[in-house]
């Protein structure tokens, strides 16, 4: 039988408290022998691991090996920019603007321009993966709720942000629920919807002014980005453009209005 | 060199230990390879790094990196090869007595009897001393996951380590 606080006793034992929720473990410390067991069992493993675990580390040769990929890559990586350059005008990266049904709406708060192509498609390369990953995997969403008032709450305390979270199941976007997610390292919330047999996976974080609005196709998946309210969106499916682009402009009618 | 080699040498390159450290505990020798494929990708993929730790940012590719090359045809659990630099500590005490080198012999193949997700969460908090937030992020799972495969790992680890040193317990 495990105590129901072992969770916690654990996260204790790990630094994860902030001081409030220390004391109570320490005070639920003195009365649960099971717990103090548990405490006392991480921090003898601790100092065990310390002692003994082996750590790895690499011979100067392989640090060596290491810098001269990285050079050798760096000088291809030079070329190519050079050749990208060239070509930028004839390219269309990030063609058309958000567009669709509150495009006028938005005009006014949105800031189209144009960025360096390779952060753009290395982005819209890591979207596509993420969603890949949230259909393949088991990780599309961590609550599940089609309410509103469950999900965006659940965000709060996980992100430094608050995504605006809104149902168009009458307009044929269910919310089904949200989730984390890592991208280009930073995290993001994931607002997931579903239309039909397609799942859209809207990834939100805070806009740094590092990128810029558009739309892209990657793989067959349709992207789509906005900025609206000092965030950054980004709408990813398998889905039509065109329904795409409806659905962003719902949430963007949603968080301005 | 350009800028951007700069900011990768000053930022990822310092974390090549860790990356290395993390490819070997999931991957055994073929870590090696891993490892270095996994730092030429973060240096392919650093225009897209905005910020944040850059540790967790490479040990979630190195990972990525294994499970996509090696998780395929890799069948077997790494075991710590005997010899090579020999056990874990970073200054190698010549007076360690051979029940010293013992215990960690056992410590060492208890960590690598333990499955994948136990490892790997077990290695990124003990020896990487990552957060549970960063662990959740380089391995893709919610924190409660995070949470409880810790929790799990380390009964595991509790269980298989006390068994092998039983006999030798003070």
């Amino acid at each position: 039988m495990t105590c129901e606080r072992a969770l916690e006793v654990q996260a204790y034992a790990d630094g994860e408290l902030d001081a409030v929720s220390a004391l109570a473990v320490e005070q639920h410390l003195e009365t649960c022998a099971e717990c103090r067991v548990l405490y006392d069992g991480i921090v003898e493993m601790r100092t065990a691991l310390k002692r003994d675990a082996r750590y790895y580390r690499p011979a100067a040769a392989f640090a060596q090996r290491i810098r001269s990929d990285i050079a050798r890559e760096d000088i291809h990586r030079e070329d190519g920019a050079t050749r990208a350059r060239a070509t930028f005008g004839s390219r269309s990266f990030w063609t058309g603007a958000v567009g669709g049904v509150a495009a006028t709406a938005l005009a006014a708060s949105l800031a189209l321009f144009v960025m360096l192509p390779s952060a753009q498609d290395q982005l819209a390369n890591d979207i596509a993966s993420a969603h890949v990953r949230s259909l393949l995997g088991t990780h599309l969403i961590d609550i599940a709720s089609s309410n509103h008032h469950v999900v965006k709450p659940w965000f709060a305390g996980r992100t430094d942000f608050s995504p605006p979270v809104g149902d168009y199941g009458e307009q044929g976007f269910p919310l089904v629920g949200g989730r984390l997610d890592y991208i280009g390292g930073k995290r993001s919330a994931v607002l997931v919807y579903r239309h039909g047999a397609h799942v859209v996976n809207v990834f939100v974080w805070k806009d740094d002014g590092s990128l810029s609005a558009g739309a892209k196709d990657v793989s067959g998946y349709h992207i789509v980005s906005w900025k609206e309210g000092g965030l950054f969106f980004c709408a990813v499916s398998d889905m039509e453009a065109g329904e795409l682009r409806d659905l962003s402009g719902l949430i963007q009618k949603n968080a301005s209005g | 060199m350009d800028e951007q080699r700069r900011r990768f040498e000053q930022l990822v390159l310092p974390h090549l230990g860790a990356a290395y450290n993390l490819a070997r505990w999931l991957g055994g020798r073929d870590g090696e390879d891993v490892a270095q494929d996994a730092v030429l990708r973060a240096f392919r993929a650093f225009d897209g790094f905005r910020g944040g730790d850059a540790k967790a940012w490479l040990l979630a590719i190195v990972r990525n990196c294994h499970y996509t090359t090696l998780g395929r045809t890799r069948k077997t659990v790494p075991l710590p090869e005997q010899g090579e630099n020999d056990i874990a500590s970073d200054a190698p005490d010549p007076e360690r007595s051979a029940i010293d080198a013992d215990r960690a012999r056992k410590l060492n193949q208890a960590i690598a009897s333990l499955p994948d997700e136990f490892r790997e969460t077990l290695v990124l908090r003990e020896m990487e001393d990552m957060s549970y937030r960063e662990i959740a992020e380089i391995t893709g799972a919610p924190i409660g996951t995070v949470m409880s495969r810790l929790a799990r790992a380390r009964a595991l680890l509790r269980e298989r380590w006390s068994a092998e040193t039983k006999e030798m317990a003070p």
